[in-house]
């Protein structure tokens, strides 16, 4: 038997309760920057970064549905994709795995442990990334993670939830004013 | 917000076995896939993704035994093995060994709860994904990708296990590839 190690683990007080169905949309603007002035996008260069699960390595299925749900719900917004040659923005995105454990109460003192029931689960986030063509900063990020425990192995339920994640991230983007698209 | 917290960690490596033997075998494949217009395949290079682990992809017996155990169920569904011409498919498999925890769920009842919070029993153990992908030679896109994840405790010691562990998982990742339209 090896040594008791100790482990410190982050108890995130957003997942505890419901961690299977949980997840946190968020995003970042860069500051005086005006998103809705960029009309056309294209794909920036794909990131290399192994994801964390050799599942979704180069796994096309999981990258070509993240892509159309992404251009879908640039168009639905007004954005242009361009065919070729320039283009104001530049799309990257970038996913990836990791296991985490939910304390799920056994965090608190003085609980009877009848009531802990601390789990391990796997944890995804997708990362979306608007990056100014011309200047190569970042103008927007915004992601989403949660527990994805069983979606990969379910092809139909990983492309739902690729959907359902995409276009709540993408939701998060700044509105166009008065503009029709 | 969340705090930090410390879950003893009792990593009983020969418990780790009873909580993760079950191999879990899944697979993504392109929609409407007609396999019958293929025929031959191929081993294809590596590719370019994170080495997998070295005692699995530097073991000649498990080289051996997967590209065996491939090449059977390739023949059982009618494709031939082809060196000679251009095949129709090239094969590539991959080979991952990553360290993961498990709570044991057993003994959380009898973890203590004190100051700093529960003593939860966890394993540590070693979990193994093998992906196999076939990809169409002349589009060379991916059509099918397989897998199989389990622990791999038993197996790094004993070739008898490894064998059997490869062909369970080469035979349950193939009944999953589409049958001919």
């Amino acid at each position: 038997m090896r040594p008791i190690a100790r482990l410190t683990v982050a108890a995130l007080a957003a997942l505890a309760l419901t961690a299977c169905a949980t997840t946190n949309v968020r995003s970042f603007v860069e500051r005086g920057i005006d998103v809705q002035q960029y009309r056309t996008y294209s794909w920036g260069p794909p990131h290399e970064q192994a994801t964390g699960d050799p599942r979704l390595d180069n796994n096309r299925f999981f990258q070509e549905r993240i892509e159309a749900a992404v251009e879908h719900n640039l168009n639905a917004r007004g954005f242009e994709k361009t065919a070729g040659g320039e283009s104001d923005l530049l799309i990257r995105y970038y996913a990836s795995v990791e296991q985490l454990v939910n304390a799920n109460g056994a965090d608190r003192a003085f609980v009877p442990c009848e009531d802990c029931r601390p789990f391990v689960f796997d944890a995804g986030t997708i990362v979306i990334d608007l990056i100014d063509a011309r200047t190569k900063r970042m103008v927007w990020r915004g992601w989403q993670e949660g527990s994805i425990d069983g979606l990969i192995d379910n092809q139909a339920w990983m492309e739902k939830r690729v959907d359902e994640s995409v276009a709540r991230i993408l939701e998060r983007l700044p509105r166009r004013v008065g503009r029709v698209s | 917000m969340s705090r930090l917290t410390a879950l003893a960690m009792a990593a009983i490596g020969t418990l780790a076995v009873a909580g993760c033997a079950t191999m879990n075998v899944s697979s993504h494949v392109e929609r409407g896939l007609d396999v019958s217009r293929y025929h031959t395949y191929n081993w294809g290079p590596a590719d370019a993704l994170p080495a997998g682990d070295p005692r699995l992809e530097k073991d000649p017996f498990f080289q051996d035994h997967l590209r065996g155990a491939v090449e059977k169920a390739m023949a059982g569904r009618g494709f031939e093995w082809s060196t000679a011409d251009a095949p129709d498919l090239l094969l590539h498999y991959h080979a991952n060994i990553t360290e993961r925890i498990d709570v044991d769920r057993l003994d959380v009842q009898r973890g203590y709860c004190g100051e700093s919070g529960c003593d939860v029993p966890t394993v540590q153990f070693e979990a193994g994904t093998l992906v196999i992908d076939v990809i169409d030679a002349r589009t060379n896109r991916l059509i099918w990708r397989g897998w199989a994840q389990s622990a791999v405790q038993g197996m790094l010691a004993n070739q008898d296990t490894m064998a059997r562990q490869i062909n369970e998982a080469v035979a349950r990742m193939f009944g999953e590839f589409p049958k001919p339209l």
